[in-house]
Formats: C-alpha cells, sequence, structure tokens
C-alpha cells in the first residue's frame, strides 16, 4: 500500500501531464485532421491533372493495393463524356538517399505511360533531385507500358523504352526506372483482375 | 550561460540576440541551422516553429516549476516539448502543406533541438512566467535572425534570389555547393568566424 502512495506521490504530475498533453493533441489533431486529408488529396490531384490534362474526374478504383511491396490507391481518370484517359497509382522505391515517391499515370489501355511526378523524395539537390526535370521527366511520356531500360547517352527526345540517364544522378535515374519496372506488370495484373482493362 | 534576472527583462530579451545568441554565441541547434538553410522561406518556417515551441514550453515548465521533482524534470520537459512540436507539425502541414514537404523531417526534430531543453532547463524552471517568455521570445528572435542570416547569404549565391525572388545581375554564375551542406559549414563557418573577430575587438 505504501508503495502504491509513494508511486503516486513521486509520478502524479506526470500522469496529470500526459493526459492533458494527450487531449491537447487530439483536439489539435480533432480539428486539422481533414485539412490534412484534404491537403494531400489536392497535392495528388494536382499532380494528376497535371499527368493527365484532359482528364475532369479522378475516382479511386482500388483502395490499397500491393505492388511491389507497396501498398497504393490506384485512381482512374476520365474525362466529361466518361472516356478513361488513365489510371494513376503511387510508385514507391529505394533512392540514393531515401524512398523516392512517384505519381505515376498510364493510359487506359495500360500501352503507354502517360508520365511521373515526383509526390517526395530526399535525393541529393541539383543532383539527384533533378530526376523531377521536365526534360527527364519527358522521357516517359508516351513510352511503352512495360520494361524501361536506362542508358547513358542518347536521344532525349525520341520516346521509346529506352530512358537517358541524368549524368551525376546514375543511382536516382535507375531508382526512377526501376520503379516503373517494378509496378507495371503488377498493375496490369490488377487492373485485368478487377476488370477495368482487357 | 548568465541566469536571466527577473528584475531585467530587457538584459534577458536583448540576450538571445546576441549576448548569448543560441546559433552565433552559445552553437546550439546545429541541425536545424545546417539543414533548413539553403533558402530564406524554409528558415524562416522553421524559426516560426522554434519560437512557438520554445514560447510554449517555457510557459508550462516555468507554470509547474515548484511541482517539478528533480529525477522528472526532464521527462517532464521533454513531453512537454515532443507535445508543441506535434502541434507545430500539424499545423504546418494544414496550413503551409508545401512548407511542410519541404521541411520533411526537421520539424518533428524540433523535440531533440537543445536550445529548447536548455532553456526549459536553464531558465523556465527557475524564472517566473514573464521572465521565461521574455527569455523564450529573444532567443527565438535570436535563433530566426542567425537561421535568415545564414539562409540569405546561401539562396543568394545558390541561386541569386531571396525569399524567390531574382536580384542577381544575369550574368550572375550560381554557386551550386552553396545549397548543398557543404555550403551550409562553409557559410556558418566564416560567419562565427567574423562574429568572433568582432567580439575580440570590441574586448
Amino acid at each position: 500500500m505504501r508503495s502504491v502512495k509513494h508511486f503516486i506521490e513521486q509520478s502524479w504530475l506526470l500522469i496529470a501531464a500526459a493526459f492533458c498533453f494527450g487531449l491537447l493533441l487530439a483536439m489539435t489533431n480533432a480539428a486539422l485532421k481533414d485539412k490534412i486529408e484534404q491537403n494531400q488529396i489536392d497535392a495528388l490531384n494536382n499532380m494528376m491533372r497535371g499527368l493527365m490534362s484532359e482528364a475532369t474526374n479522378f475516382e479511386k478504383v482500388i483502395d490499397q493495393a500491393e505492388i511491389a511491396g507497396y501498398k497504393t490507391d490506384i485512381y482512374k481518370a476520365s474525362d466529361n463524356g466518361g472516356q478513361i484517359i488513365g489510371f494513376a497509382f503511387v510508385g514507391t522505391g529505394a533512392g540514393f538517399a531515401d524512398k523516392i515517391k512517384l505519381i505515376i499515370a498510364v493510359d487506359g489501355t495500360c500501352d503507354k505511360f502517360l508520365g511521373f511526378d515526383v509526390l517526395s523524395s530526399n535525393e541529393t539537390p541539383l543532383f539527384g533531385d533533378r530526376i523531377k526535370e521536365d526534360w527527364f521527366r519527358a522521357q516517359f511520356v508516351g513510352a511503352p507500358a512495360g520494361a524501361l531500360e536506362l542508358i547513358k547517352s542518347g536521344d532525349t527526345k525520341k520516346i521509346d523504352n529506352k530512358i537517358v540517364a541524368i549524368t551525376g544522378a546514375t543511382v536516382s535515374s535507375q531508382a526512377t526506372v526501376k520503379i516503373f519496372n517494378d509496378h507495371i506488370e503488377e498493375l496490369k495484373s490488377i487492373l485485368k483482375e478487377k476488370g477495368l482493362i482487357d | 550561460m548568465a541566469e536571466p534576472n527577473q528584475g531585467n527583462l530587457g538584459n534577458t530579451f536583448i540576450a538571445g540576440l546576441w549576448r548569448e545568441n543560441p546559433v552565433f554565441r552559445l552553437l546550439l541547434g546545429m541541425c536545424p541551422t545546417l539543414a533548413v538553410t539553403g533558402a530564406v522561406k524554409p528558415a524562416l518556417t522553421m524559426s516560426i516553429c522554434v519560437m512557438f515551441v520554445l514560447t510554449c514550453s517555457n510557459i508550462v515548465v516555468s507554470l509547474m516549476r515548484n511541482l517539478l521533482k528533480p529525477h522528472l524534470r526532464i521527462l517532464m520537459f521533454t513531453l512537454t516539448i515532443a507535445t508543441f512540436v506535434t502541434i507545430a507539425d500539424l499545423a504546418v502541414k494544414a496550413f503551409a502543406p508545401e512548407m511542410s514537404t519541404t521541411l520533411g523531417p526537421y520539424i518533428p526534430l524540433i523535440i531533440v533541438n537543445c536550445i529548447i531543453i536548455g532553456r526549459a532547463e536553464a531558465c523556465a524552471s527557475k524564472n517566473n512566467l514573464i521572465t521565461s517568455i521574455t527569455d523564450a521570445l529573444g532567443m527565438s528572435l535570436g535563433f530566426t535572425i542567425a537561421l535568415c542570416i545564414l539562409a540569405s547569404v546561401r539562396e543568394l549565391l545558390a541561386a541569386g534570389t531571396i525569399f524567390d525572388i531574382a536580384v542577381m545581375p544575369d550574368k550572375f554564375v550560381p554557386l551550386a555547393a552553396m545549397s548543398m551542406p557543404v555550403g551550409a559549414f562553409i557559410t556558418l563557418g566564416l560567419i562565427l568566424g567574423l562574429i568572433n573577430a568582432i567580439t575580440k575587438k570590441r574586448a
């Protein structure tokens, strides 16, 4: 009995503070949660809109699909007439410094990539983070939705399955191509399984 | 580190700006100083978060200073600081999502910023509320000034901009290294050298 009294005497402030701070955090979280979720949805939608400019509606068609060991939602993009423009998902993989997360878009039949945008990356500024540059990203727009190959030099304007690496950022270039290669076949089989593509 | 005198709030406030500037004189909080000063906007966001956390934690610690058990005080400081850092992190995510992405893990890392726990231990746990608030404002303003000076130099030399506004002539060749960690170390070293030279001359 004495030990319980001693314990309470010693720790009542800590217990009370933990309760008050927990309550404060719960209230703050409740107040800001919707806005934070909306910001994340807006960021995702803006990127998807950038990749599929003809699309007006973005609908989540598959919740938390597991592709290449990472869970991602898959979105269907369609125009005002209901025609499917493409699908988008978050592709994740190891980069040079940390995980790279890309928004990748494919066309409605999964024949071509429509491009990608970088959702998050901690690649080295001015080197690895050049995967965000337009000329590098443009190489993926219209590329066949299959295995891509990274090459050291070549014509960056030629659209095929060959992607020219960024000088000084080979690891980040490889990581980007690997994310595409790791995800595309699994994506196709998931979309086929759900009857979203033939 | 001198303890703030309750009778001299002005001195307490000014100490954080120069004599006990947390970055330039005490060399505390080096992690954000080096990591987020690539540009002025993230540096300013970090400074505002530190100001919020430091002020709130100093208020709470000062209010409960007479109830603190010596062996539990560090635990109480950490609990208090972690709470306000989480609130700051949620607020930045809600109201400045792009800045939250830019700053990445560095806002949650304010929890281990030794300026905050240092002021809780050296000032707030021994002084009244007004002195603790004054100390927090002085220290965090000193931190803000230091980060903004560092970030201005680095952004100017790395991109030719300040607050993303181009200020350098077209012929200016950006020094890419200044936006990288090496730029942070060099700039901080040069500024510290300059400050040491000034203070030696005065002495």
